[in-house]
This record gives structure tokens, sequence and C-alpha cells, in this order.
């Protein structure tokens, strides 16, 4: 059966900064999600998936063909690029019919089909004003109307969630997730695990540039449960503070950086299972009678897992 | 073929409504009345002034070497460019369509709305010539029709290469600049035959043909030997196929980096 994506060793550069490196991957038709922070090189994979651009090495194929300049593959994409460009002297329903004229419908289909891509992301009510007046939320909407509204076979989108209100996002997770059902199938990228996590299980992580992993949430989730996490508490005894948190279930290390002046000290622990640790941690505040001032976990963001699945792969 | 015809009507009629209202053709159309806001003033101030040199000389020296050049070069080098640099050209080249209909179709608005800009510059330049007070002939069909032509011809040369540019540099604006002042402003003036390799060299030549004795009062004009008419129209025609035909080639095979 034919693959949504196939990539093999795709690196892509500009000049000399790498965008994708050796990028080697085999996709499914279904949702997915590409997955990871700024700079990961998720929009250049989607640039090379859409053939807006062409890999600088390796071969990609989406549906089993080339995407460079391939029209025949372009009727079976929609698109929602990243950059908020829209042509800002016509109005939402102009924007999106003309794009549907060029993908070959007439002049009555063209409208009729925009009028609603446009209501499908709630659009209506501004479907007649400039798109130079919308806000980013609506630019956003009118991005994906036009991404939607010839009904293609493959829905990719660049950061769709970027710009909507948290309403307007559940909303755009449910039309996204209602476009699945449909039968489309949907590649999204995010840097935001959780909104990746409401459209589909399954993710490709980019980090970088390079592949870092292809799987499921819950694979990230066992590694963000799974990796060392870091606790900063800063606290008035934090020697004596250190010396109790040692003794608890899955503490890897404890470092102590002791009180300078009237400040607290601060004590660093790396811990297994974060959970365990947050619910003792009141107990042993309470015995030590350590003074604790704050605590934080610098490092629970997806953010975290990428660096600790970088330096675990190195 | 069918899906570009289509694809090229429809942006050449998307894009010429957007073209009517944009900044850039309001700068065309500012320097595009400069040669009759001139005419306007000599016939104004001085009593002597003749309608057909005068006409002649701003033609020549004003529309034909410095406007023509520099409102196609405006509005020539966005027929590309503006879509790069707008990041809309996303949408129109993931689109099911022939690339090159997105040269054409902007090329054919433009070509449209830097024409009119233009022919109404000479138009407000005859009128403005008339108010001429000084003996002499008046502007005639035999001294403006060639003048006319070479206008025409020069908006559309002149669009198709900075058009073309816009396929080739990120930045054809500054190419085009070099270009209209090195080549078309500092080599068709020189001496000797080197002239030949500008477009103002043929442009000249339509008007060279004019059986108005006007012209050959124009600065530099007797002492060049131009082109026949016939060979003149020849040469800007394959000028044009040949720059739209690259300009469309590298369309089709360039990736454009767009920032997000």
């Amino acid at each position: 059966m034919t693959r949504l994506v196939e990539a093999r060793s795709v690196g892509r550069f500009y000049g000399e900064v790498v965008g994708l490196s050796d990028v080697t991957l085999s996709v499914p038709k279904g949702v997915v999600g590409l997955l990871g922070p700024n700079g990961a090189g998720k929009s250049t994979f989607l640039k090379l998936f859409v053939g807006e651009l062409a890999p600088s090495r390796g071969t990609l194929t989406v549906l089993g063909e080339t995407p460079f300049a391939n029209r025949r593959l372009f009727a079976r994409l929609g698109f929602c690029p990243q950059q908020d460009a829209l042509y800002g002297e016509m109005t939402g329903l102009e924007f999106v019919s003309f794009l549907l004229g060029l993908s070959g419908f007439s002049r009555a289909d063209a409208r009729r089909l925009a009028v609603r891509a446009l209501e499908r992301v709630q659009l209506d009510g501004a479907m007649h004003q400039r798109t130079r007046g919308y806000s980013k939320g609506m630019r956003q909407r009118a991005k994906i109307a036009q991404a939607i509204a010839h009904g293609p076979e493959v829905i990719v989108l660049d950061e769709p969630m970027t710009g909507l209100d948290p309403i307007a996002r559940r909303d755009a997770v449910q039309l996204f997730a209602e476009l699945a059902r449909e039968g489309a199938s949907i590649v999204m990228s995010s840097h935001v695990l959780h909104e990746v996590e409401a459209l589909t299980q399954d993710i490709v992580l980019l980090h970088r540039g390079r592949l870092l992993a292809q799987g499921s949430v819950r694979d990230v989730r066992d590694l963000l449960s799974s990796h060392p996490r870091k606790v900063e508490i800063h606290a008035r005894e934090p020697r004596r503070l250190a010396r109790a948190l040692l003794a608890l279930d899955g503490v890897a290390s404890v470092r102590v950086d002791p009180a300078r002046g009237d400040g607290p000290g601060v004590v660093r622990v790396e811990t297994t299972d974060l959970d365990l640790f947050q619910s003792s941690l009141p107990r042993v505040a309470v015995d030590t009678a350590a003074g604790i001032r704050s605590v934080e976990t610098p490092d629970s963001g997806l953010e975290a897992v990428f660096d600790y699945l970088v330096e675990s792969s190195t | 073929m069918k899906s570009f015809v289509r694809a090229t009507a429809l942006i050449a009629r998307t894009h010429f409504l957007r073209a009517l209202t944009s900044r850039r053709t309001l700068s065309c159309v500012a320097l595009s009345f400069l040669p009759a806001l001139a005419a306007f003033l000599v016939t104004g101030i001085s009593a002597r002034a003749s309608a057909a040199p005068l006409f002649a000389n701003l033609g020549w020296i004003m529309m034909l070497q410095i406007v023509v050049p520099l409102v196609t070069l405006i509005a020539g080098s966005a027929i590309v460019a503006e879509e790069v640099e707008d990041r809309t050209i996303t949408y129109l080249f993931t689109r099911p369509i022939p690339r090159p209909a997105l040269m054409f179709g902007r090329f054919l608005s433009t070509g449209v709305v830097v024409s009119t800009v233009l022919l109404v510059g000479v138009l407000l330049l005859y009128l403005a010539c008339g108010r001429a007070r000084g003996e002499g002939a008046p502007v005639d069909a035999g001294l403006a029709w060639p003048f006319v032509t070479a206008v025409a011809w020069g908006v559309v040369v002149y669009s198709a290469i900075f058009a073309s540019l816009g396929a080739f540099f990120r930045h054809p604006m500054l190419i085009g600049i070099g270009y209209a002042f090195a080549i078309e402003g500092f080599l068709a003036n020189l001496p000797g035959k080197n002239q030949a390799l500008t477009v103002q060299f043929y442009l000249r030549s339509l008007i060279a043909q004019s059986p108005s004795p006007s012209w050959r009062g124009v600065e530099g004009f007797s002492s060049t030997a131009f082109d026949p008419a016939g060979r003149a129209h020849a040469v800007l025609a394959v000028i044009l196929v040949v720059v739209i035909a690259l300009g469309a080639w590298r369309l089709a095979r360039r990736q454009f980096e767009l920032t997000s």
C-alpha cells in the first residue's frame, strides 16, 4: 500500500545552514504529528512534503510521487503554511475562491466550496471583509480554510494553532478530527505536545534537523516519566533538606548550593519519579523544618525530552 | 495547456484588481506624468517654446530614456518578487498550475496597467506641448505615432526583462537599477556600435523612421546610424520571447526559501 510519506537519507541545506540532516522515515496514511522545538526542521520537512522545496540530498516521496513542482500531487494536497501571509486586499471569500480557481474549479463551484470551508473554520461572518483587517486568529483560520476547501486527500498544517485562542484551538482540533474521519490524511506540526496529542497518537520527533524518534505519544510520555527530571528547591536549611531528600525513592542525585548571606540556599535534585517526589516533598519539608521558599521544575517541557533524547543518542 | 491558459487568466484578472490600488502603481502614475509637467512648466514660462521640438525632446530624453525604464522597473520587477516578498508564492506554487502561469498572468495585467498609465502620460505630454506659443509645427501623427509605438514596445520588453530578473534574483530591483542605468542609460548614449546592445537603440530606431523633422533636432539623433523599423521590430520581438522564455524556465525550477 502506498505510504503517505517515505524519506530516505533526506537532507536540506540553506547555504551552510542545515535545515534537515539525514532523515529516514516512513509514515502510513492517517494522522501524524510532527513535533519539535523551534528550529527543529519541521517547516523544512513540510516544505519538502508539499513540494515547495526539493531535498539537497536523499529522496522523498509523498503518496508515491516526488513532490517538487508536481502538479498531479498538488491536486491531492492542501497546505496551510506557517508564514502569516495573505493577500491583504482580498476578502476572505475572494482569497479562498481564487485559490480554488487555481485548483481547477469553476467560479460557481469555487465560491460554493469557499463559503463552505469558511463556515467550517467559523469565518463565514467575516468572509466579506478584507483579510488586511483580520486578527491573527482570523488570518490563521483563513489559511486553514484554503487548505481544506478543495477536499484534499492529504492536509498539511504547519503550526496551525498559532494565534488561535483556547476555544478556537479546541474547535480546530475538532475540525481536523472530523476531516480525518472523512478520510483525509493529516500531517500537523507543532512544538506543543498536548496540541498534537489531542489529534493523534502517532508522532514524529525532530530536533536540530534530525529525526529523533517516531512512534506513539505514549512512548514520549514514557520518556517524559523515565528520564531524570530536575527540581530546584530554595530553602533556608538546604543541607538538612538534602540529607532527607537523598533517602527518598527515585532520587538519583542531590546537589547543594549553600545559603549566602540572608538568601536561601539551593538544593538541586534529579529524580526518576517526579510524581512520587512531589507527593513526598511536603512531608519532608515538615519533618526537616528546612524553610522551603520555592520549588521549581525547570525541565518539565517537551524541550527537556528532546535534550534528554539527544544526550542519550550521543 | 488548458490549465496554463486558465491559471494565467485567473492570475491576470486577480492581479489586475490588486495592481489598480497598489502604491507601486501610484508611483508609476507620478513618474509617467513628469514629462507632461515639465512641458507644462516650459510652455508656461517660455513664449518661444515650439510644440513639436518640445514634444520630441521631452519624449526622447525624459519619457523614453528615463520614465519608461523606471516605471517598468518598478512594476516589472514586482511581477515575481512581490509574491516572494509577501510570502504568498507558497499558495500559488502548491496548487496544480504550471509555475510560469504566475509570471505570464502578472505580466499581462502589469502590461495593461503600465501601458495605460504611460499612454495617458504621453497624451498629457501631447496636450501640454499643445500649449506652446512659439512658431513651428504642431505635434502631428507623423511625430506622435512612432513615439507611441516605441513607448508600447518599451513597456512590453522592459517589463519582461525586469520580470525575468525576479525569477532569477532575490532582489531584482537592485539588479534592474544597475541594468537600467549602466546598460540602458549609459551604453545607449555612447557613440559607436555598442548601442545596438541596448533595448533603447531599437526603440529609438522605431522613432528614427518618423517623417517628422523634429526628431532630427534631438541631441544625438543625427550622429547615430539606426536600424530600419522592420529590423527593430524583429529584434525587440526576439528579445521579448527569449527573456520571457528564460524567466519561465527559471521560475519552473527555482526553489524559493521563504522565512516564516
